[in-house]
């Protein structure tokens, strides 16, 4: 990912930057505060997300401070109203599609925002197992795994299109299919390497060819896998008929 | 970001490697031995390097490092599960932050039991009255002198 998109995004990423270390101690602390908060994650959409006002339309909202306490050592601990909780409340895991309808920026303050709430829930596990106490509301670690797997997913097709468009590229890691000492094809994903692979001599051992002795264990293995399969047809046949005469009346499953 | 990262190999002149969106999690721990004030003990991947720490918290959380130490800690392969086959403990990397223009971090105490006082008339507070009752009715009496009644007289 780095590789591909380094030369592009680049000039976007100092930006990023910029305004991520500007905006870092307001923006991020206050959307985990708005995520950590007992708001369901669906809320969330409701709020715009690169608006600068980041009100709490309900009631129950924590008060939001804006100085930086322990100097965001913080952040890696729940906020102090839910220490000791056995439940603590949180709302449904981003989708994909929700994910989909967010810009590039969002979606990358997202990301962050995700990962320090990962590296809490984490922090808050260790200790609960060192204290051997049950760790509140474990599902939250799994609701932010999944969201971040499907914020990858979404990040990978827009990367995938634009390749795509610019460079007619399917794929962002060039490969080639070959053959190892076994017989079998296989799609080998290329590395980058200092050398040319002729003085190379640890890719010289490795050998994409497969030497004539092996030639005739491809066969084998070949007439293996087709035994096997034909014997696993055999038997749901057998099964079909048995059942058809057993209960007639039952209509023969498609197989 | 996948999960196996590879980085572009870097040869003399290549612009700076920079990660968006990492994926790796730092775990803050409790010390189990005595750490100076201004250290912060982390739980780190393997592949993550002082360098990768230092920015990491320098840039996400906003926290001045000065020092960064790291080791590995080496898990048992010795344990054997019910078929007797070795079980590894995963290893993992430890490492010590000490933050820069001296300030300190206490671990706090997150599990503190809170008291809470369940609504009146609820079932939950009728409920635990009646565990206060058991309680103080099974109390031994405190004329013998902490003598169970078990022994006669």
């Amino acid at each position: 990912m780095a590789a591909t998109s380094v030369g592009r995004v680049l000039t976007l990423c100092r930006q990023f930057q910029n305004a991520f270390r500007i905006s870092t101690s307001l923006a991020v602390q206050q959307s985990a505060l708005t995520l950590t908060k007992s708001q369901s994650y669906l809320d969330r959409l409701t709020y715009p997300l690169l608006s600068s006002n980041w009100h709490c339309h309900v009631g129950q909202c924590r008060p939001l401070h804006t100085t930086i306490s322990r100097r965001g050592l913080e952040g890696f601990f729940d906020i102090p109203e839910n220490w000791g909780e056995a439940t603590v409340k949180s709302g449904a895991p981003w989708t994909a599609k929700q994910l989909r309808t967010k810009s590039n920026e969002d979606l990358h303050k997202l990301w962050y925002v995700l990962l320090k709430e990962k590296n809490m829930l984490l922090t808050i596990e260790q200790e609960s197992k060192r204290q051997r106490i049950q760790m509140p509301s474990p599902e939250r670690l799994k609701k932010i795994e999944r969201s971040m797997k499907r914020l990858d997913t979404v990040v990978k097709e827009r990367e995938d299109a634009l390749r795509l468009l610019q460079t007619g590229q399917e794929r962002a890691r060039p490969g080639a299919w070959r053959k190892d000492i076994f017989g079998r094809v296989y799609w080998y994903r290329f590395r980058e390497h200092a050398l040319p692979w002729y003085m190379n001599k640890r890719y010289k051992r490795k050998r994409f060819y497969t030497p004539l002795f092996v030639t005739p264990h491809i066969r084998l293995r070949l007439e293996k896998h087709l035994r096997a399969k034909t014997r696993i047809q055999n038997k749901e046949r057998e099964k079909q008929t048995v059942l058809q005469e057993k209960f007639p009346q039952i209509k023969a499953q498609s197989s | 970001m996948a999960r196996r990262l590879i980085y572009p190999l870097y040869q003399i002149g290549n612009p700076q490697l920079r990660i968006f969106r990492p994926p790796f999690s730092l775990t803050l721990v409790r010390p189990g031995k005595e750490q100076p004030q201004d250290t912060v003990q982390f739980r780190i991947l393997m592949e993550m390097t002082k360098c990768d720490v230092r920015n990491y918290l320098e840039k996400i959380y906003n926290v001045p490092v000065g020092a960064v130490r790291t080791r590995i800690q080496y898990c048992t392969n010795k344990k054997r599960n019910h078929l007797n086959q070795k079980v590894k403990r995963p290893d993992y990397k430890v490492a010590y932050v000490q933050l820069a223009q001296q300030q300190t971090f206490e671990f706090p105490d997150i599990f503190t039991e809170k008291d809470v006082k369940s609504a009146e008339g609820s079932v939950e507070e009728m409920q635990e009255k009646f565990m206060e009752d058991e309680k103080q009715r099974q109390k031994p009496d405190l004329r013998r002198g902490g003598v169970t009644e078990w022994f006669g007289l």
